[in-house]
């Protein structure tokens, strides 16, 4: 296992804050989640923890947490097992942030919910109330503090968790998909308040331009088993293990005119589609909608003044902060919700009878595949859809066959959804819909809980469709390889409707919607060059002068000596053939010879 | 003897599409009343205070110990159910309006609960007047001289008086639950002998009902966008079983990361307790002065009528 970091505790050294040793875990359906981790994590650390869905990421947040109990080995907080009594004392300390927020948000008011760590501990109310309203505070949610949990938006809800454990002033963080299914505005500030946290950070996440800037330590699971512990700089700057890892995404880079774009060289980069031309499809739109409004039952207003409309074979993307409409445009094109205005679809007025046939034409993909996997087997999936369309037995197989094939799942008809990855059940829900041939293909956050490889492998098959796609999503690089138009929503209303290139290099706009990609851009540059600038160590030879001292006589000479120094060197790319030019000897005065290290520039290879 | 009153049979439908054309028309008016009422005017409320202790909530119901006020509602809604006169009923239902302005109480939340009420009762109304077993003195009409169809008023004056107590207890669940937050009503319910475990059972079901409820209208409309309408063959049957199975699959799921959740912010088995209790003099006379009104009215009920 290689290992460039390596925390021994020494006689004279601080122990470390967690120590973890020969730690295995295997769940009671007999699935072994980890084996043989040995584990160091210091004081102050900010920790990457990555791997593939299922590589035992979120098993081991547990046990650090002491949720659940080690099946073998240790786990030491501050040099003692992490199990009760001194669990209990420690318990404060340790703040755990999961996935979903409302797995956390227990409480009947925001403000009960943040104090209950507090109160568990035996805080009187007096004293927790203050402490909480502070720790809203600090994620700007003072005035949300009496309001229910569930009434609270995504990201609010996110911020309120994270409140819950702040409370508590822990010195650990343990953080599980932080930013899942946040907008990038969310991002950013959810970025910021982790910044600013003084403790020790254990981030897992999928998105590792996301955890850039945040962590300097990256710990690599695979199959239960740590696979590396680096520097993260070294951990995104080597593709080759990034992909044995399943973790490459580097081929959704996205590089700023100030990073490797404008370098005609950058080697491999991901190419980012030329400026459409102005659109002008001809014939008549698939779907129209003219002053389109849509009133939730308690009269709150989704949608108002929707103009719209997309021609057949258009790919276009709805972008908009979370809660701006999209999902809510999305129910309506597929006639689980009817508001009010005009809609055409194929040129036809969308009646009740219309509306209710509508699914014939239009398939969804949802953001929570979860919601539209129901069947026991992966082929009654497929045939679900089939059989409300009425197809025969042998047409149902033939299209089942064709749409596994499709998204890459052959041989699964007889595999149990629930049993699957969280990449294959994307893929499935995508195949359920493809089945029906659709003319109208939407999506709906495609990309959200997919680990780097089922990005990957997703956005292929996506490219490769020859329908008519709607696309809503946070994820940039996603719309600008998929879509050539761009919707822009605020507030219910459609602001802008503007190719894609456009939109993307228009950051006025996205500062406007809070979907402003700044620091992902930053990151991705940054991460950009690491990877295709970086550093190697060679033995170089330098000619040099010398002052040697015999005794009362002093004298100077010229010699040569060999050692090591920093090599800035740039790749291009993984898969092009490109060779390592030696130097066994170059000229250079190293005037700080007694001083170390020279770092000097050499001519590009 | 009964007094028999004989009408021509087309009245029949008259007699009983009117009552229920009326409860039908009650029903909507409150259904809209209540939507009107639930439309936000454009403005969230003020999250950063408590919404019961803001201006309308700083009422005698507001203050009241919540012990005393369970305790109170519930010897006074016992008091209320075993009254046998129309005329006490009603006054009863004039008393549970008056608690109802006095706590301020929202106006849509009641309707709410009429309406779940309003099934039952209008069925009563229908019902009872044909089949309360006749006794000497009550007053019968008779359509088109069928025996077996007569419409016994004593029957109907029965079925309102059961009404009117419905109606009065189910006005006091307002005053009696909105107006302290859920979980100080459950710490109080707790206080007075509920199991704490029921109590807390309660809390979760009622912050998780959304959630579950919003999964449950997700994965709906993940089957109807693939083609599914509820028909009466034996494959919706398969298929809701599906729906159900899954929903239950990730319901449980949930649970178990909601209790890892508790566990990791120190849950050892109770929930703090919201606010202190005490029980003061204001709180036993209030006490006092209702449960004497639910005497007044079995008094008047019982001995006087």
């Amino acid at each position: 296992m290689p290992s460039s970091l390596d925390h021994p505790v020494g006689a004279d050294q601080k122990p470390s804050l967690f120590s973890i040793n020969g730690l295995c875990y295997t769940y009671p359906n007999g699935v072994q989640a980890l084996s043989g981790i040995d584990l160091n994590i210091d004081s102050g650390e900010s920790i990457a923890l990555v791997g593939q869905n299922g590589s035992g990421k979120t098993t081991l947040i547990k046990l650090l947490s002491g949720l659940l109990k080690p099946e073998k080995g240790t786990v030491r907080y501050k040099g003692e097992s992490l199990s009760d009594p001194h669990l209990s004392r420690v318990r404060p300390e340790i703040g755990v942030l999961f996935q979903d927020p409302d797995d956390q948000l227990f409480g009947h008011t925001v403000l009960e919910d943040v104090a209950f760590g507090l109160r568990s501990q035996g805080v009187s109310q007096a004293d927790a109330v203050p402490a909480a309203t502070d720790a809203l505070a600090q994620v700007s949610l003072t005035n949300m503090a009496y309001k229910p949990p569930h009434r609270l938006s995504f990201g609010q809800k996110k911020r309120a968790a994270l409140a819950g454990l702040l409370v508590t002033q822990p010195k650990v963080l343990l953080l599980d998909e932080p930013t899942a299914n946040l907008d990038p505005g969310q991002e950013q500030v959810f970025l910021d308040l982790l910044k600013a946290f003084p403790g020790t950070l254990v981030t897992i996440s999928h998105d590792l331009i996301f955890l850039y800037e945040l962590c300097d330590r990256a710990i690599v699971l695979d199959q239960g088993r740590i696979h590396r512990d680096c520097a993260f700089c070294e951990l995104v700057s080597q593709r080759e293990n990034l992909r044995a890892n399943g973790l490459d995404f580097s081929f959704r880079m996205f590089v700023t005119k100030d990073g490797l774009e404008s370098d005609t060289d950058s080697p491999d980069k991901c190419p980012r589609p030329a400026p459409s031309p102005k659109i002008s499809p001809e014939g008549a739109p698939l779907v129209v909608l003219r002053d389109y409004a849509y009133r939730y039952p308690d009269g709150t207003s989704a949608l108002k003044d929707v103009r719209l409309a997309i021609h057949e074979t258009e790919r276009v993307a709805v972008v908009g902060e979370n809660g701006a409409g999209k999902t809510t445009l999305l129910s309506c094109l597929i006639g689980i919700c009817r508001g009010q205005g005009e809609f055409l679809f194929d040129g036809r007025p969308v009646t009740r009878p219309v509306r209710r046939r509508l699914w014939r034409d239009v398939g969804m993909v949802f953001q929570d595949c979860a919601d539209q996997l129901f069947c026991s087997s992966v082929a009654e999936e497929l045939g679900f859809g089939l059989r409300q369309l009425g197809c025969s037995r042998n047409e149902s197989r033939s299209r089942i066959q064709q749409a596994l094939s499709l998204v890459q799942l052959d041989g699964f008809e007889d595999r149990v959804p629930l049993h699957l990855s969280g990449g294959e059940r994307k893929r499935l829900a995508l195949a359920s819909v493809l089945a029906m041939k659709p003319r109208l293909l939407i999506l709906d956050e495609p990309t959200a809980g997919l680990d780097p490889q089922g990005e990957e492998l997703l956005l292929h098959i996506l490219k490769d469709l020859q329908v008519t796609l709607l696309l809503v999503s946070h994820d940039i690089f996603f719309i600008n390889e998929l879509t050539d138009r761009t919707l822009v929503m605020h507030r219910g209303g459609i602001i802008n409707d503007l190719p894609t290139h456009a939109f993307s290099t228009d950051e006025r706009l996205g500062n406007l919607n809070g979907l402003s990609f700044v620091y992902r851009e930053r990151s991705a540059a940054a991460v950009s060059l690491l990877q295709y600038e970086h550093e190697h160590k060679h033995i170089h030879q330098h000619p040099h002068i010398h002052t040697h001292r015999h005794d009362r006589i002093t004298h100077v000479h010229r010699h040569e000596h060999a050692h090591a120094h920093r090599f800035l060197h740039r790749h291009p790319g993984d898969d092009k053939a490109h060779a390592h030019l030696t130097w066994p000897y170059h000229t250079k005065d190293h005037p700080t010879h007694e001083d170390g290290a020279d770092d000097h520039a050499h001519k590009k290879d | 003897m009964a007094d028999i009153i004989q009408y021509p049979l087309w009245q029949l439908p008259l007699l009983i599409l009117m009552p229920l054309g009326c409860i039908a028309a009650m029903v909507i008016c409150l259904r809209r009343l209540a939507h009107r009422k639930e439309i936000p005017r454009g403005e969230d409320p003020d999250w950063s205070v408590p919404s019961l202790d803001d201006d309308t909530g700083a009422t005698l119901l507001h203050r009241w110990d919540v012990r005393a006020k369970i305790v109170t509602l519930l010897v006074y809604s016992f008091a209320v159910a075993s009254l046998e006169h129309l005329t006490p009923s009603l006054l009863a239902v004039v008393l549970s309006l008056t608690a109802m302005a006095i706590a301020r109480v929202s106006v849509v939340r009641v309707l709410l609960r009429l309406l779940a009420l309003s099934g039952f009762l209008g069925m009563l109304l229908v019902v009872l007047p044909f089949t309360v077993p006749m006794h000497s003195g009550d007053t019968v009409l008779l359509f088109g001289g069928i025996q077996w169809l007569s419409f016994n008023v004593r029957g109907l004056l029965l079925a309102v008086t059961i009404a009117a107590k419905a109606v009065a207890i189910a006005l006091l669940m307002e005053p009696l639950l909105a107006t302290a937050p859920l979980p100080v009503t459950l710490n109080g319910l707790a206080r007075l002998g509920l199991p704490e475990m029921v109590g807390q059972m309660v809390l979760l079901s009622y912050r998780y009902v959304h959630v579950f409820l919003h999964e449950a209208r997700r994965m709906a409309s993940g089957m109807r966008v693939r083609g599914f309408r509820k028909r009466t063959d034996l494959y919706t049957l398969y298929a809701v079983a599906g729906f159900l199975g899954m929903l239950f699959v990730r319901s449980f799921e949930r649970t178990e990361r909601v209790f890892d959740a508790m566990r990791a912010r120190g849950y050892t088995g109770r929930f703090p307790e919201q606010g202190e209790f005490r029980l003061q003099g204001r709180d036993i006379l209030l006490a006092s002065a209702w449960i004497l009104a639910g005497g007044a009215l079995i008094a008047y009920d019982r001995i006087i009528l």
